[in-house]
């Protein structure tokens, strides 16, 4: 659900919305959750400041109701 | 901050003698505010209790947004071209798609109001049943949740009409009632400026808060700033000059 949700969030607000892909990896503790996007939308994702990442994760960390959560926007051009 | 009121005033009235002459000679008072304080409060529901917002108001400091401008700054030195009712309802359709779907997919029982306010979209999630709370883990504990989301409704209505979006987004009649209990503040602290007649300093509030109080004082007739960064960032009320 987490990783539905997240990836509906972010297909709304990019330019390229089939390029995203979220993908759920378990951690030690908790879930980790990748965002991947199109290079033109990491701006966009990320926002001022790390300002719509930092919404991004505020609203997932309320869906997943206490169950710790990591949101990673993964820079495609430099990781993989 | 351990306010742990935040709707008094936290400080005293004359603490700060400097305040009293700041009040610039020019500065007109009866201010035409675009939005005064409307009653227009939207759906009721939320039981929250308001102790506290500052930590949570981070995410507010809208620099790209007139929120919180005074309001003698908002309409006269730059009037607001506000867009045009069409569009100001496809923003609040846009909206409540983005909203419906991340509904349908949480599995939260929700339905969406749309409406245009003051030259905005308004979009309201409420409570589809009087009791069910779980809306409110879209509000959270002091309305960051519904900060954050406001955020990202925003972009995208702007991602799908290409500008951007003053959208407000309420869940649960948290705002609403958020907004009922600053107007009550606002009302005390204009009082006080009335018959002290020294400015009166209110306690840090969000964007949203502070646009809420603005527009009261605007309404009583006297005038207000904003002043100190986020997230202490607070409304000073003046008295009127003359």
């Amino acid at each position: 659900m987490l990783v539905d949700a997240l990836d509906h969030l972010v297909r709304g607000i990019v330019g390229h919305p089939d390029d995203v892909q979220v993908r759920s990896k378990p951690l030690r503790r908790g879930t980790l959750l990748e965002v991947r996007v199109h290079p033109e939308d990491l701006g966009r994702v990320i926002g001022r400041s790390g300002r719509t990442a930092t919404a991004l994760r505020t609203v997932v960390k309320a869906l997943a109701d206490g169950r710790p959560v990591r949101v990673d926007v993964v820079d495609v051009d430099r990781g993989r | 901050m351990s306010d742990t009121d935040v709707t008094g005033r936290s400080e005293g009235m004359d603490e700060d003698p400097t305040e009293a002459v700041e009040t610039p000679a020019d500065s007109m008072t009866a201010v035409d505010d675009d939005a005064v304080s409307d009653p227009e409060a939207g759906p009721v529901g939320a039981e929250e209790e308001f102790s506290d917002d500052e930590e949570g108001s981070e995410d507010d400091e809208d620099g790209d947004e007139a929120d919180d401008e005074t309001a003698s700054e908002s309409s006269a030195r730059r009037p607001r071209r506000v867009p045009s009712l069409k569009r100001l309802e496809e923003e609040g359709e846009v909206a409540a798609d983005y909203l419906e779907e991340l509904l349908d997919i949480t599995d939260l029982d929700g339905d969406i109001d749309i409406d245009v306010e003051n030259g905005r979209a308004s979009v309201a999630v409420v409570a589809e049943e009087e009791n069910n709370r779980d809306l409110n883990r879209l509000v959270g504990s002091r309305g960051e949740v519904l900060e954050a989301l406001q955020e990202l409704t925003r972009l995208a209505v702007q991602a799908r009409t290409g500008e951007r979006s003053r959208l407000m987004l309420d869940v649960a009649g948290f705002r609403a009632a958020r907004r009922r209990a600053l107007e009550v503040v606002a009302a005390k602290a204009c009082e006080e400026v009335v018959t002290g007649g020294t400015p009166v300093r209110l306690d840090p509030m969000s964007a949203f808060e502070r646009k809420v109080v603005h527009d009261v004082v605007a309404g009583a007739g006297l005038r207000s700033e904003s002043e100190g960064e986020e997230p202490s960032r607070r409304v000073v009320v003046f008295p009127v000059s003359q």
